[in-house]
């Protein structure tokens, strides 16, 4: 592990900043990047790289909830049971972390990557609405505004164990790999529990905070956080984050599809051939 | 969704707000202090202090949580709430018998 001199400092910084935009504009936390930067690029342990990233992924979600925060697309409901499965695994995986061998992690590193690549770009939209307002949304189900059709509209849960499993599976994946998980329970929930894609994408950015926050605390008392590192990389993604939500509006999506394809797929190609 | 989910939603959200500004001036203050400052010991603790308040956002968000589904007697969810609460918590005290036997 490297020493971090006020040069480091800068440099996680600015890799911060790049995850951060990079994830605003892709809609991805920035952990996706930053892992294999720390990792490959400045040589931090897998599970040092993880523990900064998980902060920064609490500090996202946090910024992220705080400022949606009542515009009724976040379903608390089933986030909070979500949680449950979620918190679940991330304290799991945190613990199974301590024992896993590096290059298993930089494997399954690059098997998520792949994945995260093939899920954004088939990314599908179902719409998921019943326009009907007088609709009982159940327990878990609700109610909201929809922007396209300028009327209140009713989505209802559907498999929701799936969505258990899936929840379950993303904390252990998040407290293993230092990222947030959205890119599992987004389309799971988009696709096949029901939901409407902006709702989804919302009650998932508040989840990860959760999950997150499962995995920091065990490497935290593991004493795998460098203060110094984590600092420079919550202060590069959140400045990075700003910026990139700036400028989404001015970039096509097609552009950022593709860019993202060819990050990912890098990402996914460096983990398995230089780690270890 | 009731009006009280909204009032508390909006709390929630202050609270997350808070939090997050404060870690992030802790954090902002302490890494030139740590790295170039004339006390680098107080940098680091001031460091440290931000990442703390940073992991404490979510679990004091799952706290209001459980807090609003009592007041609400709606007893599945404060259950539910609780018990990220406790395994939260199951982390924490994990995270702590790791600490000592290093």
């Amino acid at each position: 592990m490297p020493a971090v001199t006020p040069t480091l400092a800068l440099i996680i910084f600015a890799a911060g900043a790049v995850a951060g935009s990079t994830g605003a504009l892709l809609g991805l936390g920035g952990g996706i990047f930053l892992v294999p930067f720390l990792n490959l690029g400045l040589g931090f342990p897998i599970a040092m790289a993880a523990a900064i990233s998980l902060t920064t992924v609490i500090a996202t979600s946090s910024s992220v909830t705080a400022g949606k925060a009542g515009m009724n697309l976040m379903n608390f409901r089933l986030g909070m049971l979500l949680e449950v499965a979620t918190a679940a695994g991330s304290v799991l995986g945190g613990i199974t972390a301590q024992f896993v061998a590096q290059t298993t992690l930089q494997r399954l590193f690059a098997f998520v990557t792949a994945a995260v690549a093939l899920i954004t770009i088939a990314r599908s939209k179902q719409r998921n609405v019943i326009t009907d307002p007088g609709v009982d949304p159940g327990r878990l189900g609700g109610r909201l505004f929809d922007v396209e059709t300028g009327a209140t509209v009713v989505y209802r849960i559907k498999r929701l164990p799936l969505a258990v499993v899936v929840s379950f599976i993303a904390g252990n994946v998040s407290s293993l790999l230092g990222i947030g998980g959205g890119f599992m329970k987004v389309p799971v929930l988009n696709a096949w529990c029901g939901m409407p894609l902006r709702a989804a994408a919302a009650t998932s950015a508040f989840m990860i905070g959760v999950t997150a926050t499962g995995g920091a605390i065990i490497y935290y008392g593991n004493g795998q956080l460098q203060p110094v590192a984590a600092a420079s990389a919550i202060l590069g993604v959140q400045a990075g984050s700003w910026l990139g939500l700036r400028a989404s509006p001015n970039i096509p999506v097609r552009v950022l599809k593709l860019l993202l394809a060819a990050v990912l797929g890098s990402i996914s190609v460096l983990m398995l051939t230089r780690g270890g | 969704m009731k009006s009280s989910d909204t009032r508390f939603e909006i709390l929630i959200g202050r609270v997350l707000r808070t939090g997050v500004v404060t870690s992030i001036v802790c954090l902002a203050i302490g890494l030139p202090l740590s790295l170039a400052g004339p006390t680098p010991g107080a940098g680091v603790r001031l460091l440290n202090i931000g990442i703390l308040f940073l992991i404490a956002t979510p679990a004091a968000r799952v706290v209001l949580s459980t807090i609003e589904y009592i007041l609400e007697r709606d007893w599945p969810f404060a259950v539910l709430t609780s018990i990220v609460l406790i395994e939260l918590i199951i982390g924490a005290v994990a995270a702590l018998v790791f600490h000592r036997k290093i």
